[in-house]
């Protein structure tokens, strides 16, 4: 999603761009504000809910004022977060980033660094499950000879491997 | 675009197969996949960086674990701590300077 898309110039002339260019930052500038806000709201929503779980847990109450300052908290730690994970994947030369920066993110924590290993080996578990039933589907689909037979048994056998 | 997402009821869909194990667990009270990438897109420097799909799922585990388990959770044992039952600012801003450096 982009913050400002760029119009073209109907107007001529280096001036009469650049006065474009100006406006269309600060109305950039606006949207991003917004957009920010309305991040912010999403954010606060989801803190209330967590609280709300950690709160019957440990059989306490939050503030209000507490909700909001984790929000905060937590809008600002993303910030960070989002400019240490663009330089990870600028230094591994990409421009998307991975898991491996992710990873990279959780290091100062050794707690959290093996939670996230293990969520991201989750997460490669269920990426293969997936792959293996799109597999078997397609296997099912393309041979309805008597190879049917012969798909299946190969797609059993590279499971038990 | 729908800023809150809809309080999760626990509708499994036929097996749940679909969905992996993290995103059902998400919707349980944590944070949606698109909020997530939107929030990382704010603060790219450069309008081409994108996050892929599964670095998406665990960043919003990651701050699921920052919000639940560490911020809450330890504002919450400080509170715990003082011998009160409910959790202030006071008890977050104690928490913080510690929070911030593990993360």
């Amino acid at each position: 999603m982009a913050a400002a898309q760029p119009r073209p110039s109907a107007l001529g002339g280096k001036r009469s761009r650049a006065a474009e260019a100006g406006a269309m930052e600060a109305a950039g500038g606006e949207e991003r504000f917004l957009l920010a806000q309305r991040l912010k709201a999403a954010v606060h929503y989801t803190v209330g809910c967590l609280c709300e779980e950690v709160a019957e847990e440990r059989d306490v109450q939050f503030s209000k004022q507490t909700i909001a300052a984790i929000t905060e908290i937590t809008f600002r730690q993303c910030e960070t977060f989002a400019k240490d994970l663009e330089v990870f994947a600028r230094h591994a030369k990409r421009s998307t980033v991975t898991i491996e920066d992710v990873k990279l993110l959780a290091r100062r924590s050794s707690s959290l660094l093996r939670y996230i290993t293990e969520k991201s080996e989750e997460l490669a578990l269920s990426n293969m499950e997936q792959k293996e039933k799109k597999k078997k589907s397609n296997a099912v689909k393309e041979r309805r000879t008597g190879e049917h037979e012969a798909a299946v048994t190969e797609s059993e056998d590279f499971n038990m491997a | 675009m729908a800023a809150a997402q809809p309080r999760p009821q626990a509708t499994r869909a036929s097996g749940g197969g679909a969905a992996s194990a993290m995103e059902r667990e998400a919707r349980a009270g944590g944070f949606r996949k698109e909020t997530v990438d939107r929030l990382l897109r704010l603060h790219f420097r450069d309008g081409r960086t994108r996050v892929n799909g599964d670095a998406q799922l665990l960043m919003a585990e990651m701050l699921k674990v920052f919000v639940r388990a560490e911020a809450a959770a330890r504002a919450a044992r400080q509170a715990h701590a003082e011998d009160l039952e409910k959790v202030d600012v006071e008890h977050v801003e104690k928490v913080l300077p510690q929070l911030l450096l593990d993360f």
